[in-house]
C-alpha cells in the first residue's frame, strides 16, 4: 500500500522499461505516447544509456532492430499511423529473431487518425502489417498497474523467445492515471551469449540473416519460427476469466475496454443473467483453445471492442460455431459505457432468442 | 459505491493540477480511483477538463458520460457541463468567472467567488485551491492534511516549496461558507 503511487499509464510503462534493465530507446514523439519518450530522455540521459530522439519512426524502430541484435535491452513506443511505418521492420526481427520490443498506444481510426483512443490497431498488431509469415507476441494490458507487469513481461518474452514483442495500449490507458506499485523485474536475465553480435572477438564472427537463400532451408526456417510459436502457444498464452462456470452469457474485451464488461458482467449479474467474462491478455497467441472450452457450455458470446469488429474475428474462429457471436462496439472516442454494453447484451439476447 | 468529478476551466487555471491532487488524496483515503484528462488539441487556448472516479471496488469505467460533480473555473465550462451534471447532483462554480443561471432545477448549485478569494491571498493563480477548499466540505473525509500529503506527492522536489502556499489557498477555500442553492 505505501509503495503504492498515482502514474499515468505512459510514465508507468516507460519507468517499468527502465526497471527492466532498457539499455537503448530510440522513438519519434507522436500523441497519445509522447510521455514515454519524454520521461526516458532525461531518465536514460541520468543513467548513462542510449536514447536517440530518431528523425523518424521508420529510423527508430531500425535503431531498434539493431540495438537488440546486439543482445540489449532495445525497445521503441509510437502510435497507430507512425506503427505502420515499423512493419516491414517488425517482419525482418521476427524473421531474424531479434528480440524487438514495441509499445502500440493506440489512436483512432485509419490514415493519421486522431488522438482520441480506440483499439483499432488489433488486426495489424495481431495479423502483422509486414510481409510473410511471422507472429508477433502481443500483450494488452487493461489498467495502470499491468502497463507496469506486462512491460515487465515484454522484455523477458521477447528475449526468452527472441521474437519481436507488442505492448498494445490505448490513448485512455496511457493518459490516465490510477495508483499502481512497481516493485522489481520479476523475471530472470537470458543468456545471449549463443546468438548475439557483439564483436567476434575470440570467437568465429557471426552474422544475423533474415532469409537462407535456398528453397529447403528457407522453408525450414520458417518451419522452425512456426515451432517457436506453437511453444509460445504452449506456454505463454494468458487470459483473465470471470464467473464462467455456470456463465450462459460470455463477455469478451481486450484492453482498457475489460473494466467496463466486468462492471457490464455485475450489473447483468444484478438483472438476473448469468453472465461470464474472458479477457485474452495475450492477444498473440490468442486464447482460443479456452475460448472454444467455453463456447461448448454458453449460449451467447459478445465481444466489445473499441473499432469496427476486429478481435471478434478470431472469438468466431475459436467459436467455430458452438454458440451465437455478437459483436458490441463503436470505432473511436468514448468508452462504451456499462449502461451501453447492458443494454445491448440485452437487445441480442431478445434478438437471438426471437428467432428461435 | 462509485462517485465521478468533473473538473473543467481555461487552460492555466491548474485544472490538471488540481484534479491529480484531488485523486491523490483519494489514494491516500484509500480508494480506487483514477484520473483521465481531456488532451491535445483542446489544450490550447480553449477549455481543458480532467475527470476522477473512486470506487470502492474497482473503477467501472474511466470516462463516463455524465458526472455526480462538476467543477466549473470559467463561464465556457459551465455551459459545456451544466448538461452533464446527473440529476441529484452538485455543479461547484467560480462566481467570479461564471454567471450561474440556475436552467436546471434537479440539481445543486454552490457558487463562490474562487478567483477573488485567491486574489485577495495574494496568490491570485490559486483559485483551483479555493476549489479543493470548497470540496472538503462536500467529499467525506477529504481534509486539509490528506490535500497537504496529496500536494507532496504531486509536487516535484524542486517544488516542494509550493506546498504551503497551495496549502493556504485550500484553507482559505475550506473557511469560506459557501451557500448551497
Amino acid at each position: 500500500m505505501d509503495n503504492k503511487v498515482l502514474v499515468k499509464g505512459n510514465f508507468a510503462i516507460a519507468q517499468a522499461a527502465l526497471n527492466a534493465g532498457l539499455e537503448c530507446y530510440f522513438g519519434y514523439p507522436i500523441t497519445p505516447q509522447t510521455e514515454i519518450g519524454e520521461y526516458l530522455s532525461s531518465e536514460m540521459y541520468k543513467r548513462g544509456l542510449g536514447y536517440v530522439c530518431a528523425e523518424s519512426e521508420l529510423a527508430a524502430i531500425n535503431m531498434v532492430l539493431g540495438a537488440a541484435s546486439t543482445g540489449a535491452k532495445a525497445m521503441t513506443s509510437s502510435s497507430s499511423c507512425a506503427v505502420s511505418l515499423m512493419q516491414e521492420a517488425l517482419s525482418y526481427a521476427c524473421s531474424d529473431e531479434v528480440p524487438v520490443v514495441l509499445v502500440n498506444v493506440m489512436r483512432a481510426g485509419p490514415g493519421l487518425g486522431y488522438i482520441y483512443p480506440a483499439q483499432g490497431d488489433y488486426n495489424q498488431a495481431v495479423k502483422g502489417g509486414g510481409n510473410g509469415d511471422y507472429k508477433l507476441i502481443v500483450l494488452a494490458p487493461s489498467t495502470v498497474q499491468e502497463c507496469i507487469d506486462y512491460t515487465y513481461k515484454a522484455f523477458y518474452l521477447a528475449h526468452k523467445y527472441r521474437n519481436p514483442t507488442m505492448i498494445l495500449a490505448d490513448g485512455l490507458l496511457g493518459q490516465m492515471m490510477e495508483p499502481a506499485v512497481f516493485g522489481e523485474y520479476p523475471y530472470p536475465e537470458i543468456d545471449n551469449s549463443s546468438w548475439a553480435l557483439t564483436g567476434a572477438k575470440g570467437r568465429d564472427g557471426r552474422a544475423i540473416f533474415s532469409v537462407a537463400t535456398a528453397e529447403d532451408k528457407q522453408n525450414q526456417h520458417i518451419y522452425d519460427l512456426f515451432a517457436k510459436f506453437k511453444t509460445i502457444e504452449e506456454n505463454e498464452t494468458e487470459w483473465e476469466e470471470i464467473n464462467t462456470e455456470d456463465a450462459d452469457i460470455l463477455l469478451v474485451a481486450f484492453g482498457s475496454m475489460t473494466r467496463n464488461i466486468k462492471a457490464a458482467m455485475t450489473e447483468l449479474r444484478k438483472q438476473g443473467l448469468k453472465a461470464g467474462m474472458l479477457r485474452p491478455i495475450t492477444l498473440s497467441p490468442f486464447p482460443s483453445k479456452r475460448i472454444h472450452e467455453l463456447a461448448q457450455k454458453v449460449h451467447n458470446v459478445v465481444v466489445v471492442e473499441m473499432n469496427m469488429g476486429q478481435m471478434v474475428n478470431d472469438v468466431k474462429l475459436a467459436v467455430n460455431g458452438q454458440a451465437k457471436v455478437d459483436l458490441v462496439h463503436r470505432p473511436v472516442g468514448q468508452w462504451l459505457s456499462v449502461e451501453e454494453i447492458t443494454a445491448a447484451v440485452n437487445n441480442i439476447l431478445e434478438k437471438n432468442y426471437a428467432s428461435v | 459505491m462509485e462517485q465521478n468529478f468533473i473538473l473543467a476551466g481555461f487552460g492555466g487555471q491548474g485544472i490538471l493540477f488540481a484534479g491529480k491532487v484531488l485523486a491523490n488524496a483519494f489514494m491516500l483515503l484509500g480508494k480506487n480511483v483514477t484520473w483521465y484528462p481531456c488532451y491535445g488539441a483542446e489544450m490550447r487556448g480553449g477549455t481543458v477538463n480532467c475527470e476522477i472516479v473512486i470506487s470502492d471496488d474497482e473503477v467501472s469505467s474511466v470516462h463516463k458520460e455524465n458526472a455526480d460533480c462538476i467543477i466549473v473555473l470559467n463561464h465556457l465550462s459551465f455551459d459545456r457541463f451544466l448538461p452533464k451534471v446527473k440529476s441529484g447532483g452538485l455543479i461547484l462554480s467560480n462566481s467570479t468567472l461564471v454567471n450561474v443561471t440556475k436552467s436546471r432545477n434537479d440539481i445543486k448549485y454552490i457558487s463562490v467567488p474562487m478567483t477573488d478569494i485567491a486574489n485577495k491571498s495574494g496568490y491570485n493563480k490559486l483559485a483551483n485551491m479555493v476549489a479543493l477548499g470548497i470540496l472538503t466540505d462536500i467529499v467525506p473525509g477529504l481534509n486539509d492534511e490528506i490535500l497537504k500529503q496529496a500536494l507532496g506527492k504531486v509536487l516535484s522536489e524542486d517544488r516542494k516549496h509550493l506546498v504551503y502556499p497551495n496549502l493556504e489557498v485550500i484553507r482559505l477555500g475550506m473557511n469560506y461558507i459557501a451557500p448551497v442553492h
